[in-house]
């Protein structure tokens, strides 16, 4: 009698009432700009006119455009550049911090500093040290000898340049997911492994590794989607240049939805990055069972 | 009893809303939405406001600052105009007149300027007319109120050193490019120059403005991407300064620092770009070295001579409910309410009084009396290269290494032939034009 009274204000609708706030801001902010991106992008619209829908015009504009398998042929080059630069350094740095010596809180905070900094603010620094001639990097390497490639100008390198630095201001957010992984496997498991006289080499890759699998899972998950979103640095150190040598598909939404005005166009490149980046995510979720699976 | 007191009071509130209205409304109370995009302006902006509103009490005017950084001023306006909802009064960019005035996003100002006797007693009527041109409109459609124009920007000292004269509106090309080759050194003889005796890119401001110089222009009649006789000898003149004559550094030598840092940090002696240089290079030189301005020799083919340049307008809305406070609003903001020290230096003003006041010529900072330059500029020819889609073929922003501008820095860089980069820009260019103008 006394909990029917405690709880007299529950009805039937309470629970449809205390998310409905929740689902407004799903439909508002994400399932119905989804579905209206979806529509525009069959459509030709530059804002300031009604859009006009134009069929899988945009879709034949896109497939047939050579720069378009330019772009694409980027974004799965950074993407793979980035994903496996940035679980290597991730994990490498997570081992080098899961040691309980003095001042490694330091350390972990200042490899997770680039994490947290303006993209932006990133590559104009990189700009300054990666530049040609005024460059510091040039400098330095011009003092033993070394004459420095054009780092962001030579279409064949810009591109790896510009993965390298988003893996550089990256690996501190893997750092700490594989950290929180390595954590979490028992120090028992270790130990045993020590007494049955594995080396530090085996106890790496048949002992920690494996264990880490569902970590590495999930790291590898989120780095492909980093990865796809690849946009500020692009902006702030080549703008897609020099040629479209590192001109993305993320980036080619933003220059044609913002620059160029040609927003049903933008949401076709967008559909066509989602359709990328969803099948990868299938293909790894689907993959998953065979080797995510932690060590019994 | 609760109830009640909630009705009571909502009805309270409706009843002062209204009474709030209908009082603005008895009074004649008017306001005006302006939009502008130079946070720089802010200042100036409120005491424009404040001196207006001064002299017109029933006039309220809200001035919104909206950076085009990123496109968000372009992005939000054309939100608001979808919405039909546009500022009474917004600045607007050269690059979008010809769009809006299509769609009748631009409000006719012709019945206004035949019923102001004295407009073009107080504005140049050639920058109006000027305006027209570039919207491809038979009415005015925009009230210009900052002409932007392409110079030659020159560091004094440099050719003091190097004891030569400093660039005037007679020379040549030739005697460009000779004072170029005697202005680039090797300071400390270790087979790199330190000083270039020029710098320029693929960016509009640059290369575009040497081929306006020749008279040449890259749009034909039929709105497509073709440059003509005089264009590609002004783009063959451009390019040679860096791969024949080697008096200005390859492009991608020069991306540690921004593009207008070079001049200032003293790397070469002359740059060609927009007059809003004269600002920005006010605070960066200072005193560190003396510098002027002067006019884009004319190219070997010009038969006269013509200025690239464009200018920045306030349009009045469509569908604003007050055409008249509006029009009145915008010619005070436009020139009327200004003074000569509030007009951004190298920026001309269309308002008459201004540039022909002595304090247009600021002699107080460099570059000192060669702002009348500015002031001649007034009775120029200007010409533009603005058409629809104007930002993709020329590569302009976040697009700046495609286009046009990207065809020309590849050539520059090495990257290219001459032919083959044109062609591409070319295909390109046209490609983007056929869409716009089928």
């Amino acid at each position: 009698m006394a909990e029917k009274q405690k709880f007299k204000w529950h009805s039937w609708a309470t629970p449809y009432i205390l998310i409905f706030p929740t689902l407004i801001g799903l439909f508002v902010f994400r399932l119905i700009p989804i579905v209206s991106s979806f529509v525009l992008s069959f459509s030709n619209w530059n804002l300031i006119k009604d859009p006009v829908f134009n069929g899988l015009e945009n879709y034949k504009e896109l497939f047939s455009d050579p720069d378009f398998w330019v772009i694409l042929g980027n974004t799965l080059k950074i993407t793979v550049g980035y994903v496996v630069g940035g679980m290597v350094f991730g994990l490498l740095l997570a081992l080098l911090v899961n040691n309980k010596i003095r001042g490694m809180n330091f350390f972990r905070a200042a490899i997770y500093m680039p994490v947290i900094t303006s993209s932006v603010a990133v590559g104009i620094v990189w700009l300054r040290i990666l530049g040609p001639k005024y460059g510091i990097l040039d400098y330095l390497l011009k003092m033993v000898g070394i004459t420095a490639p054009y780092w962001l100008q030579d279409p064949k390198i810009a591109l790896w340049t510009v993965t390298f630095v988003q893996v550089w201001k990256m690996s501190g957010y893997y750092m700490i997911l594989f950290l929180a992984g390595l954590q979490s496997i028992s120090t028992d498991v270790i130990e045993a492994s020590v007494v049955d006289g594995a080396s530090p080499r085996q106890r790496l890759f048949r002992v920690i590794i494996p264990m880490l699998s569902p970590t590495t899972f999930f790291v590898f998950t989120v780095a492909i989607m980093d990865a796809f979103k690849n946009f500020e640095l692009i902006y702030a150190m080549t703008k897609g240049g020099p040629q479209n040598a590192t001109n993305t598909l993320v980036y080619s939404v933003y220059v044609n939805a913002f620059s160029y005005f040609r927003v049903g166009y933008a949401e076709t490149i967008a559909w066509v990055l989602m359709a990328v980046v969803g099948s990868l995510t299938l293909v790894n979720f689907y993959v998953k069972k065979y080797w995510a699976q932690p060590l019994e | 009893m609760k109830k009640l007191l909630t009705i009571a009071l909502v009805a309270l509130i409706a009843v002062s809303a209204f009474a709030q209205g209908a009082s603005e409304a008895s009074k004649g109370q008017v306001t005006l939405e302006w939009w502008t995009w130079d946070a720089t302006m802010a200042d100036t902006n409120n005491a424009i406001i404040a001196a207006y509103e001064a002299t017109h009490p029933n006039v309220k005017i809200n001035n919104t600052i909206i950076p085009t950084d990123g496109g968000a001023y372009a992005t939000q306006l054309a939100i608001m105009a979808q919405q039909k909802n546009l500022p009474d009064v917004f600045t607007i960019s050269s690059g979008n007149l010809e769009d809006w005035a299509e769609i009748g996003y631009l409000r006719n100002l012709d019945e206004l300027i035949a019923k102001d006797k004295t407009i073009f007693d107080q504005f140049y009527k050639g920058m109006f007319d000027a305006v027209k041109d570039v919207a491809k409109t038979d009415y005015y459609c925009a009230i210009p109120f900052a002409y932007v124009s392409c110079d030659l920007f020159y560091n004094k000292d440099m050719f003091d050193a190097a004891g030569i004269a400093y660039p005037n509106e007679n020379w040549t090309w030739d005697d460009f490019v000779k004072a170029a080759k005697a202005l680039t050194i090797d300071k400390n003889g270790d087979g790199e120059i330190d000083q270039w005796g020029y710098y320029g890119y693929g960016r509009y401001a640059e290369a575009q403005a040497w081929v306006i110089a020749n008279n040449g222009t890259l749009i034909n009649d039929k709105m497509r991407f073709e440059p003509d006789k005089n264009a590609l000898e002004a783009l063959h003149f451009f390019t040679d300064l860096v791969l024949k004559d080697k008096v200005a550094p390859m492009p991608k030598d020069m991306t540690a620092m921004k593009y207008n840092n070079i001049f200032p940090n003293g790397l070469c002696a002359m740059f060609v770009d927009g007059g809003w240089q004269v600002n920005d290079f006010r605070s960066k030189i200072g005193d560190k070295f003396r510098w002027g301005v002067t006019r884009i020799p004319n190219g070997p083919s010009a038969k006269e001579t013509w200025t690239f340049g464009w200018p920045d307008s306030y349009v009045l809305s469509p569908t604003t409910a007050h055409p008249d406070e509006a029009w009145d609003f915008v010619k005070f903001a436009a020139g009327g309410g200004l003074s000569a020290d509030q007009v951004m230096g190298g920026k001309l003003s269309a308002y008459k009084a201004i540039v022909e006041s002595p304090e247009f010529i600021d002699m107080t900072q460099q570059p000192y009396g060669d702002m009348e330059l500015f002031r001649e500029h007034a009775n120029d020819k200007f010409m533009t290269t603005y058409t629809k889609s104007w930002s993709e073929w020329t590569g302009y922003g976040a697009a700046e290494n495609m286009g046009f501008a990207g065809a020309v820095d590849s050539i520059l860089n090495g990257e290219d032939s001459f032919d083959g980069a044109m062609k591409k820009a070319t295909d390109g260019i046209n490609k983007i034009l056929s869409r716009v103008y089928p």
